[in-house]
């Protein structure tokens, strides 16, 4: 929105999904730099409306108040603009094609080998479903491992689990 | 009035008393209409891939008519364009492999399309999944990625769930390939086709007869050619005590107090009516609260010198007593579209029950919905007529309807839902 724009605090709340109470408590706490004198005229711009939402954001993030202010306290206006406005979901970090290509490796193939046998019995075939299960090794890494696996496949796996583990919680700060 | 050319967005609200004690329920009906394409401005490449369903069923009419409106369709192309084709029974094949639409490529197409003739059953999953990988090998980044399934009957072998292929197309969609169905005859799920177009970001047609097949492809291609905004979405600022409802039936993301609704791509002079609920929560008498709406879109055709959204508009709505509430104005117009989105769906649920032989269910569906409308239609002649068409239809549902019947009106209800004419054509500004 334009710079110059400024918004009565109800708007300021409202803009920013939170209640006009949020914003007086946010002011009082510093982390909304106060407008000449408080009252029902006050105007806030932009870039409160940016520095409001990121609080939110970090809120979300259950950081606590003293926290976030220790975080904004080091961010110019651009850097808070640019990390309010951020909250789009995130795009995928693969591409269609690759997507693509990998159900398809992961597709059952029971399709009948001769055609016209197909076309003789175009009843429904019983569907083919695979077993995915997803081991968590740290809070952002995860393995998938399709079920059933033969048992020395098992025993590999719980190894790799072991190792893979112990390596990343090595590399934890 | 003189067609304008520029994007505009309004929103209104049914309502703007709310009450203190009672989770009041208020309607928005938000409205889109597209710019008009300039002539100045060439058009976006678009990047198909056209997938043909060529099991038994089709053989015949069917199958001929669906590689007429594929021709007809690349002839439509430029140079700058690509399109691929792919065939599919219980084998899949890639009849044309993603390739740029000259002149000479356009030519050499209909030698491959004669080819294809009908045999085995119905690998719809892997067919499609086929047709995005021919597109998702040439995303064009500035274009219109498509990929457009045409089938007579069901998904019998390789993936056949609809959650999974639904999601795939979601994902998909996400990654930048959308989909478009089109379901011919009496043999195939709509459900799933228009699921799989809600999910893609496309559209489903329903195609009765085999000569229609070329109208919907030649409108479903049209609509790519002309395609003057992509990802259009509504974003939403409101306190997360208030929940909000997409009752037209587009994918809503929600953030925290940030709700996003995704319209998919928008035509050139396309118009589109979306409408909200949105659930409020206890307050003080006196006391306002509201939401902000803005539009964006990822070309920011929309948007304000770049911006990306347009200007917010605000809304607010203040606590009042039951008098107050009970004697507000009501704006009409909402009201229209919430009564014709509500018996769109119960007419799609009736056809769901009738289906299945519960008659009676499918009966008390409608008639339920009448009731509802009856009870703020007051005397207004479009929703009195709304009422009145839900009546008379009890008695065609009280019977076992045959299947095209059923297809057409699930189709017409899939239509009003998504503001497209009765042929499932994106309707324009007058």
């Amino acid at each position: 929105m334009p710079d110059d724009e400024r918004f009565g605090l109800t708007e300021l709340a409202d803009l920013a999904g939170v209640t006009p109470r949020t914003v007086r408590y946010y002011l009082a706490q510093g982390l909304l730099p106060a407008v000449g004198q408080s009252g029902p005229g006050s105007k806030y711009d932009a870039g409160h409306l940016a520095r409001l939402r990121l609080v939110r954001r970090l809120q979300a993030e259950h950081l606590p108040l003293a926290e976030i202010r220790r975080q904004l306290e080091g961010l110019d206006e651009d850097e808070i603009r640019s990390l309010a406005g951020n909250d789009a979901p995130e795009p995928p970090a693969d591409s269609a094609l690759d997507y693509v290509r990998r159900v398809m490796t992961r597709m059952p193939h029971d399709a009948p080998a001769d055609p016209s046998a197909a076309a003789a019995v175009p009843t429904a075939q019983p569907i083919e479903r695979s077993q995915w299960e997803r081991i968590v090794l740290a809070p952002d890494v995860e393995l998938h491992i399709r079920r059933p696996l033969a048992r020395a496949q098992n025993k590999q796996v719980d190894r790799l689990v072991t190792i893979a583990r112990e390596l990343l919680e090595e590399d934890r700060p | 009035m003189t067609p304008r050319a520029e994007p505009t967005f309004s929103i209104r609200p049914d309502r703007h008393l709310i009450r203190p004690n009672a989770h009041s329920q208020r309607f928005l009906l938000a409205r889109i209409a597209a710019p008009r394409a300039t002539t100045e401005r060439a058009r976006r490449p678009v990047n198909l891939a056209i997938v043909l369903d060529r099991s038994g069923s089709m053989s015949g009419e069917k199958l001929s008519v669906a590689k007429n409106a594929v021709e007809q369709a690349i002839a439509r192309l430029q140079p700058d364009d690509r399109f691929s084709v792919v065939a599919y029974d219980d084998v899949v094949d890639v009849v044309i492999g993603s390739t740029k639409a000259s002149a000479e490529a356009r030519r050499g197409a209909i030698e491959r399309l004669r080819s294809i003739d009908a045999r085995g059953s119905t690998n719809l999953g892997e067919g499609w999944l086929r047709g995005c990988e021919q597109v998702a090998s040439h995303i064009a980044e500035q274009g219109v990625n498509r990929c457009l399934l045409l089938t007579d009957g069901l998904a019998n072998i390789g993936i056949t769930d609809p959650d999974e292929l639904a999601l795939h197309a979601e994902e998909l969609r996400a990654r930048g390939v959308s989909t478009s169905t089109f379901g011919v005859g009496n043999d195939f799920d709509e459900r799933l086709l228009q699921r799989l177009a809600d999910a893609g970001g496309g559209h489903f047609y329903y195609i009765a007869n085999a000569p229609q097949i070329r109208d919907a492809i030649t409108s479903e291609v049209g609509e790519t050619l002309e395609v003057v905004a992509r990802d259009v979405s509504i974003e939403i600022t409101a306190r997360d005590d208030i929940r909000i409802d997409p009752i037209s039936p587009y994918k809503m993301i929600g953030g925290g107090n940030r709700t996003s609704i995704s319209l998919g791509d928008l035509g050139s002079e396309q118009v589109v009516e979306i409408v909200l609920r949105l659930s409020f929560p206890y307050g003080l008498l006196g006391q306002e609260t509201g939401a902000i709406l803005a539009l964006k879109d990822r070309d920011s055709v929309f948007g304000r010198g770049g911006v990306g959204e347009t200007e917010p508009i605000r809304l607010t709505w203040a606590y009042a007593d039951d008098p107050a509430n009970d004697g507000q104005p009501r704006d009409r117009d909402v009201d229209r579209a919430v009564a014709r989105l509500f018996a769109a769906r119960a007419r799609q649920e009736a056809v769901q029950r009738n289906r299945m032989g519960d008659y009676v269910g499918a009966q008390q569906i409608l008639d339920a919905t009448a009731r509802r409308i009856r009870g703020y239609a007051g005397h207004d002649q479009e929703m009195r007529s709304i009422i009145d068409a839900l009546e008379r239809e009890q008695i065609m549902f009280a019977g076992q309807m045959a299947e095209p019947s059923l297809k057409q009106a699930y189709f017409a209800s899939a239509n009003v839902q998504r503001s497209r004419d009765a042929t499932g054509r994106s309707v324009k500004r007058a």
